[in-house]
């Protein structure tokens, strides 16, 4: 009984909490993400730029850890059960990359464009014993370019 | 024409399903079909417990009564409550079984039917016992559940559970280990009908061996209303219909024309016991 009513309060608390950390995450997404508009940032590994105008070429990254929250692991593992898209990893994937980019925006200042653009996203504390911590890196990397006007 | 950035507007890598919907149906589903297979597996235990033999039965029993057997001295009081039920079995109540009575110290006022024949008395139902009528009773009691062989169907319903929940979360889950903290020697529970059944083959029994079936409905009687259920376990708790119970015997032994005697004192290595505590 004891069992179930951790259980039900851990849950409950992983939704609020999660839902609030969440919308609380996305809304300075958009914000970032509007203010940095005019920074392209792009997967072309070359742009049609003459050499002597290009003042600096510098690698750029962003990380982001983002973790899951007790109620969207029991989703999951319920949704490992029947199979299907998992729908509350999602977002985390989402914020994280969102999130990695962003940084790596701010890390190139005043660059003219991002080029060469990876992402790459790896699970953290996959194998600690049983207990899964549950988090999850996103990085971003690519090559600014500040160019002469 | 110039190109201005713009936001796509929309969030194409996540799904717009509410997650408490999504929660609900994969919750709702698993659970219906845990039950579902919870249900099926139960009636396949009906079907299993007649055809399984005593031989695996037997087996089956060490997990169970490993404890009481070590535990093993055979004193005074087990050996009178042995040759009780020996009498019954012998004349009146031929079981395939070969009963052995285990007497631990407790205050439930309750006996347990445990498979491999191994029927366990607790001193606190002792104790309460004034004829050795009363006691035949609540043994033969104990009897007729060996004879319907409800105390298999009581456990089968708990293993398959465990089957179940291991099947789905694995070994060594939470459920298991819920199931296996809370199985208790007195919490076998039985249903109304499998108590029903077992009291009116302790009826039967009682008159075929003594030909009256004086004291039959006392134990019920002398039991409070209001009494603490896990004291009185087995007979009592899982039975607020105790009404129902005595009424129902008391008209099966009108219907039958079982006569009321003399009911016989309780045998002297009992009372001992019994003033004893």
């Amino acid at each position: 009984m004891i069992d179930l009513i951790i259980f039900l309060s851990l849950l409950a608390l992983g939704y609020g909490a999660g839902t609030w950390a969440e919308k609380r995450h996305y809304r300075s997404i958009a914000e970032r993400e509007n203010a940095a508009i005019n920074l392209p940032v792009v997967t072309l590994k070359s742009v049609d730029i003459p050499e002597h105008k290009i003042r600096s070429a510098k690698l750029v990254y962003g990380s982001a850890v983002i973790s899951v929250d007790y109620f969207k692991r029991i989703l999951a593992s319920l949704r490992n059960v029947f199979g299907g898209k998992v729908k509350s990893y999602e977002s985390l994937l989402d914020r994280a990359r969102r999130e990695a980019l962003l940084r790596m925006k701010e890390m190139a200042g005043n660059a003219t464009v991002i080029v060469n653009v990876r992402i790459e996203t790896s699970a953290i504390g996959k194998q600690s014993k049983r207990k899964n911590i549950g988090c999850l890196e996103a990085m971003a990397y690519g090559t600014a370019l500040t160019v002469e006007e | 024409m110039k190109f201005t950035a713009r936001q796509p507007g929309i969030n194409v890598n996540v799904s717009p399903t509410h997650p408490l919907k999504d929660f609900a149906i994969l919750a709702g589903g698993l659970l219906a079909i845990v039950v579902g297979v919870y249900l099926a597996l139960g009636l396949a235990v009906d079907l299993i417990v007649p055809r399984l033999s005593m031989d695996l039965e037997k087996k089956l029993a060490g997990a169970f009564v490993g404890r009481l057997v070590e535990t093993e001295e055979v004193d005074t009081t087990t050996r009178s409550l042995q040759g009780l039920v020996d009498r019954l079995q012998d004349r009146c109540a031929p079981l395939p079984y070969i009963i052995t009575v285990h007497v631990t110290e407790s205050d439930a006022v309750n006996a347990a039917a445990l498979p491999g024949g191994h029927m366990v008395v607790f001193t606190g139902l002792l104790a309460e016992m004034t004829s050795e009528n009363e006691l035949a009773f609540v043994l033969a009691h104990e009897l007729g559940h060996y004879a319907n062989r409800d105390h298999l169907r009581g456990l089968g319903r708990a293993l398959v559970l465990m089957t179940a929940s291991t099947v789905l979360l694995g070994a060594d889950n939470t459920v298991n280990s819920m199931i296996g903290q809370g199985m208790v020697l007195t919490e076998l529970s039985f249903s109304r009908k499998q108590e029903s059944q077992a009291d009116e083959f302790a009826l039967e029994t009682l008159f075929c061996h003594y030909g009256h079936v004086a004291d039959a409905t006392s134990f019920f009687n002398k039991i409070p209303e209001d009494g603490d259920p896990g004291r009185f376990g087995h007979y009592f708790a899982s039975h607020p219909e105790n009404r129902r119970r005595i009424s129902h015997l008391e008209d099966l032994a009108q219907e039958r024309g079982y006569p009321t005697g003399n009911p016989l004192p309780l045998p002297a290595e009992l009372t001992t016991k019994t003033n004893a505590h």
